[in-house]
């Protein structure tokens, strides 16, 4: 019992890690279905997108524009509504601009893909490096979501509860696009066999872009739901991208519930490591993905993928 | 799409022209690099890359095998060398021999998980390992020195015996690592025209009809990433007694892409001499689009992207356009001028 209320709080930060891992994993996890691209840039437009953030919340951020001034009047929670609405469609089209760089990788071996992103996450970051300088920024988030509450003795953050339920709530938003619309099974038929789609009349080049479009979204938005917790530099994509990975190999290319369960479990092994060797915390994700890999090559829930040639 | 292009050669396959006009230019770099307004310690930089990309591009060229974690055998080898001159013995043989062997276990124990996966898998797992290795290093501080690095690595005397050979000076080191260029160029270019390279080759193309064919697939590939990082753990070394430190940046995820990015900007994906080319290109444009620019990065950024999207096969791949244009031209010529000739 007193290990469970030492290891609580960790536990709930885990949790709160793990969901955003799940979300920027899920986001990524799209993209290669469709592109069957690794989109290393991923973890640069998640940077962008709390950058983004930062400018249309705080008056210093970027945006230094006199028109603007009637709009940084406006409270703090309204700037951060906005934000949380506009950045991510902002960065969306900085993700469709990428993938008509990336068209030209279509069909060829994935690893041109590969080294596209890799040269665009160059890009966005030194771009982010030249808008917004090297040192580190700070996103206001409203009153009502920030300090703590007691539960059990024992004090949690209030944001952290606040980024969990966001990316459940994003997490199942996204399940439902998924079954319950024709674009979702467009997008799933699409990484499945997207010539078949094509063959059927779809038109594939949009639906690329708009999955493109839609994954860089996500990952943005949890861009700005970690930037309170994180904090704002431009390196916090590797942070971000590098986890994702691991999620989405850990729990099987092209699962969704493989996702979030993968992620899931990599947040509570962080979380608790974190409890016991703080600077370790890391690495115990890269320790536990080697052991399950090991274990089942395709992952937790992998199914034979379009990937494996 | 192999850079199996250049001719075997000649003196039994060990020398060909792209050979001694690379060794002639790297030879004599110390001569006249100040001349042409750049400094000695960045061409010794320039040979130790060149050491590492073509170590990496056995992997990359030959073998079809992207690895996103290179960087952290490079590193390996700087710990190796400094952890062997602090706590082993002060010997210049013994440190850069441990920097190879270290980052060939680790290696060859990485790849015994990773070599029957393929294409993305495998590039996503190099990245998982590499990373681990990044926040082991920075993290292990009593053996690492954490964020700090490790401070103080020597550059020992080369001591062949009878006359030993001091390499404090970036003058000396420079000759000493272009030996070392030398000789592991002549290795991997013997290797690579070797019934093994051939294999390797084959496997890039269709790994399962190799397979099918009756060759230990997995074995080839375990071989083609142990010594991929044994010639990244020698070049660590020498990166760290250049830098008289090893430092963990080397190990990031951002630096094992760069050497991605020299091997394929010069055009690995077609010659061997690629990623030389491409590593010249990498800090010469650092330290020119560096003078102007503090995001210099930005700029060779966008430059590799139109590589990418453009001209997969580098800069070598525009040279071998480019010959192969002459020659059409020049047939043509012939050609042309026969009825002429004729008549």
């Amino acid at each position: 019992m007193d290990l469970l209320i030492t290891l609580g709080p960790h536990l709930l930060n885990g949790l709160a890690l793990g969901l955003l891992f799940a979300l920027v994993a899920l986001g990524f996890m799209l993209i290669i279905g469709v592109m069957e691209v690794i989109n290393l840039a991923h973890g640069s437009l998640f940077a962008l997108g709390a950058y983004v953030a930062v400018a249309l919340v705080t008056p210093d951020g970027g945006l230094r524009l006199a028109a603007l001034a009637p709009y940084f009047g406006l409270p703090i929670p309204s700037r951060f509504v906005v934000a949380l609405l506009l950045a991510p469609v902002l960065v969306a089209g900085v993700g469709m601009a990428l993938e008509v760089c990336l068209r030209r990788t279509y069909g060829r071996d994935p690893l041109y893909g590969l080294l596209l992103t890799f040269g665009a996450a160059l890009v966005l970051e030194e771009l982010i490096r030249l808008v917004w300088g090297p040192t580190e920024r700070f996103l206001p988030v409203p009153a009502a979501i920030t300090g703590g509450i007691t539960v059990g003795g024992l004090i949690y953050s209030v944001y952290r509860f606040f980024a969990s339920a966001f990316a459940v709530a994003m997490i199942l938003l996204l399940w439902l696009f998924l079954q319950r619309t024709r674009y979702g099974a467009l997008i799933k038929a699409g990484a499945h066999d997207s010539e078949m789609v094509r063959a059927l009349g779809v038109n594939l080049p949009r639906l690329r872009l708009l999955v493109f479009a839609f994954g860089t979204a996500l990952a943005a938005v949890a861009g700005i739901v970690m930037a309170p917790i994180w904090g704002v530099r431009p390196h916090v994509g590797v942070d971000a991208v590098v986890p994702a990975f691991v999620v989405i190999v850990l729990g099987g290319v092209g699962s969704f519930w493989g996702a979030v369960i993968a992620g899931l479990l990599v947040g509570m092994v962080v979380g608790i490591t974190g409890a016991f060797a703080t600077a370790w915390s890391l690495v115990s994700m890269y320790i536990l993905l080697i052991v399950v890999v090991t274990i089942r090559g395709r992952g937790l829930l992998g199914k034979k993928s379009v990937l494996e040639r | 799409m192999t850079p199996a292009a250049e001719s075997r050669g000649f003196a039994g396959g060990w020398l060909s022209l792209p050979m001694l006009a690379a060794f002639a230019l790297f030879g004599t770099l110390p001569l006249w690099i100040e001349r042409v307004g750049l400094y000695r310690y960045l061409g010794v930089e320039i040979l130790i890359w060149c050491i590492f990309a073509l170590g990496f591009n056995l992997l990359l060229g030959y073998t079809g095998l992207p690895s996103f974690g290179h960087g952290a055998y490079f590193g390996i080898g700087a710990y190796a060398i400094g952890l062997t001159q602090f706590h082993l013995v002060a010997n210049l043989w013994v440190g850069l021999l441990a920097a190879t062997l270290a980052a060939a276990a680790v290696g060859g124990g990485v790849a015994l998980f990773i070599s029957h996966r393929r294409g993305i898998y495998f590039a996503l797992m190099t990245i998982a390992f590499g990373q681990m290795f990044f926040f082991i290093a920075s993290k292990w501080t009593s053996v690492t020195g954490g964020e700090d690095g490790l401070l103080n690595i020597q550059r020992l005397p080369a001591d062949l015996g009878l006359v030993a050979f001091d390499l404090t000076s970036n003058l000396a080191l420079s000759y000493f690592v272009f030996a070392t260029f030398v000789g592991v160029t002549a290795l991997l270019w013997r290797l690579v025209h070797s019934p093994f390279g051939k294999v390797l080759r084959a496997i890039k193309q269709n790994e399962t009809r190799m397979a099918y064919l009756g060759y230990r697939v997995f074995v080839y590939k375990w071989a083609s990433f142990t010594l991929s990082c044994a010639v990244a753990g020698l070049a660590g070394g020498l990166f760290a007694m250049a830098q008289n430190g090893a430092y963990v940046q080397v190990m990031s995820l951002q630096w094992s892409g760069v050497v991605v990015l020299m091997a394929l900007v010069g055009g690995g994906l077609v010659s061997f001499w690629g990623p030389v080319v491409g590593t010249v290109i990498y800090f010469v444009a650092r330290d020119l689009l560096g003078a102007y620019t503090e995001s210099w990065l930005l700029w060779f950024g966008l430059m590799f992207m139109l590589v990418v999207m453009f001209k997969p096969e580098g800069v070598a791949g525009l040279g071998q356009d480019a010959v192969a244009r002459l020659g059409a031209r020049r047939r043509a010529r012939a050609i042309a001028l026969q009825p002429a000739a004729g008549e």
